[in-house]
């Protein structure tokens, strides 16, 4: 066996990772295997969030076309690689990062979601969002209020947005791609 | 690519005709009609006599891929439960039209990277042919004399293809002349293939419509195996509506992909250029949509292939399928391009909710009937 093939083997002993997953691994071709290696050693990544990877990973290549080892080398999946951050935060943001490259419609689309609620600017009682993926048409608008009298101000702040238009980009955007 | 075509004599591609590498045939249905047509038509496969459970102890040990190795051995057996059943596409949450199934074939022998199933026939050790057609015609005759004034959508393309194993089979002998004498109901084949001969001697009395999937050719050509063709496709449809049918297109499953605008626009061009319009029953849209699974299933068996590399989410229904944004603007587009290209024609989609119709269609049907009622009645449709 190959050095790689060895590591491979050993690293899915030590993560316990299913045969399936170590199959599909080996699948890949050498540098490709290697080239993930160096980020599941990183990361840590467990069964699941290597198989998270191998999904997005090989869905990427299949539409990008080019190899699982250049995507691993984009600069902003090797920012948060490389950043000091705790092992937590650094796998948060290269998923982050993977999840942008594999659905960039969808993640451009909830930036500019997230940009139109921060510039309604009204304030942490009053919470906009948005349902998860895009699914639906629904909006949840979430107001708290200790008084009548917060209740009535936070409700003409609203009524403002909905004057200016600014609620209304939030429910244009969702349909906008 | 893997495509089952040679080109005949007469220049037209022919889609191979369908060879099993066994065919079994439960004790008691050697004398059915099917059978006896099949032994004909099929005269150098290896035929077995079995008794009904012989999948108990009559299988090899084991095989790595059991869908795939079930389309070549081909059951003949008798249909124990009911034939005539409504579409499972009504699932709660989403609009659905009031169709009607009828599976006289469960499996089918082309191999779509994105068929659901995959996932329904997984560990189905073979491609099952039901021998008793006289029940099912019993079955549907009851059901829709029942009703005379109301209008009923039967279809066969459920658990197979309609029309890919007529040349084997030949049942399109058996349902055509049956659903052509009756005023309540359409029968409607779907189909990927070019297998029409069968129906070029019958008489559908406008009872029948004969519908093909359509994608893209360069979804045909990578991810719907050993179907045939879109030329091919195109030049079956001309040849049925020259005889007589009705014509269906469903845009099902739509599927996106970096140049899927090119792609579909291209598609509904030549189709509407080619065939025409005023003998077209209906078109269908629906997007792809697959259980997580499935995905899973599809990742192993076709580990090439450009289907799951869309941007789909998983939805409320937990299948997956292109984000919503995404997948209204597709929707948009394309019925665009096909009210432009027929406006007459009657569209709906498929397995979508509420919310998309709306967005889609700018209305979401009051009831399940309301769209059942467009396709049985074109002329009803609102203005």
């Amino acid at each position: 066996m190959s050095a790689i093939a060895d590591q491979l083997v050993a690293y899915a002993r030590e993560k316990r990772l299913s045969a399936q997953t170590l199959r599909r691994w080996q699948s890949w071709a050498a540098e490709d295997q290697t080239a993930l290696l160096a980020v599941a050693k990183g990361l840590q990544l467990n069964e699941n969030q290597l198989r998270d990877f191998l999904d997005w990973l090989e869905e990427i290549v299949a539409r990008e076309g080019g190899a699982t080892r250049d995507v691993l080398m984009r600069a902003e999946l090797r920012r948060p690689l490389e950043s000091k951050l705790s092992r937590n935060d650094k796998l948060r943001g290269v998923k982050d990062a993977l999840r942008k490259i594999r659905y960039p419609r969808l993640s451009q689309l909830e930036d500019d979601l997230r940009a139109a609620i921060k510039a309604l600017d009204l304030g942490e009682r009053v919470r906009v969002s948005f349902p998860p993926t895009l699914e639906g048409n629904e909006v949840m608008v979430e107001v708290k209020a200790c008084s009548v009298q917060e209740l009535h101000a936070r409700l003409v702040q609203i009524q403002q947005k909905l004057a200016d238009g600014s609620l209304q980009r939030v429910f244009t955007l969702l349909d906008e791609v | 690519m893997s495509r089952s075509l040679s080109v005949s004599e007469s220049g037209t591609e022919q889609m191979k005709l369908y060879q099993p590498n066994e065919i079994l045939i439960e004790q008691g249905e050697e004398h059915a009609a099917v059978v006896r047509r099949a032994l004909v038509r099929l005269p150098h496969v290896p035929v077995r006599i079995v008794e009904k459970g012989w999948e108990r102890d009559g299988l090899p040990g084991s095989e790595e891929d059991t869908f795939a190795a079930g389309k070549k051995r081909l059951l003949f057996t008798r249909r124990r439960s009911a034939f005539l059943e409504h579409c499972p596409a009504g699932t709660s949450g989403l609009v659905c039209c009031n169709y009607l199934v009828v599976s006289l074939i469960s499996n089918c022998p082309m191999d779509c990277s994105y068929c659901f199933l995959q996932e329904y026939l997984a560990s189905n050790p073979t491609l099952k042919v039901y021998t008793n057609v006289e029940d099912l015609l019993l079955q549907v005759a009851t059901a829709i004399d029942r009703h005379p004034t109301q209008q009923f959508r039967v279809g066969t393309g459920e658990l197979s293809d309609s029309l890919a194993l007529d040349p084997v089979l030949g049942f399109s002998a058996d349902l055509v002349p049956f659903f052509a004498v009756r005023k309540n109901a359409l029968l409607e084949f779907k189909t990927k293939t070019n297998c029409v001969d069968g129906l070029l001697t019958l008489d559908p009395k406008d009872r029948v419509v004969v519908a093909w999937s359509m994608t893209p050719p360069a979804i045909i050509d990578t991810e719907e195996h050993q179907t045939a063709s879109f030329s091919a496709r195109l030049a079956a449809a001309r040849r049925v509506q020259a005889a007589g049918y009705k014509l269906g297109f469903h845009f099902d499953p739509l599927i996106e992909y970096p140049d899927w605008e090119r792609g579909y626009y291209d598609t509904i061009s030549q189709i509407f250029s080619t065939i025409d319009p005023g003998r077209i029953a209906w078109v269908s849209l629906g997007s792809l949509r697959m259980a997580p699974t499935l995905r899973g299933t599809v990742r192993r068996r076709f580990p090439h292939t450009r289907i799951l590399s869309g941007e789909q989410v998983a939805c409320a229904d937990g299948k997956w399928r292109t984000f919503q944004a995404l997948r209204v603007k597709m929707y948009r587009t394309i019925l665009r391009w096909l009210k432009d290209a027929a406006p007459q024609v009657p569209h709906y989609m498929c397995m979508e909710t509420a919310a998309v119709w709306e967005k889609v269609w700018g209305y979401t049907p009051n009831c399940d009937k309301d769209v059942a009622r467009t396709l049985t009645a074109p002329n009803l449709i609102p203005a």
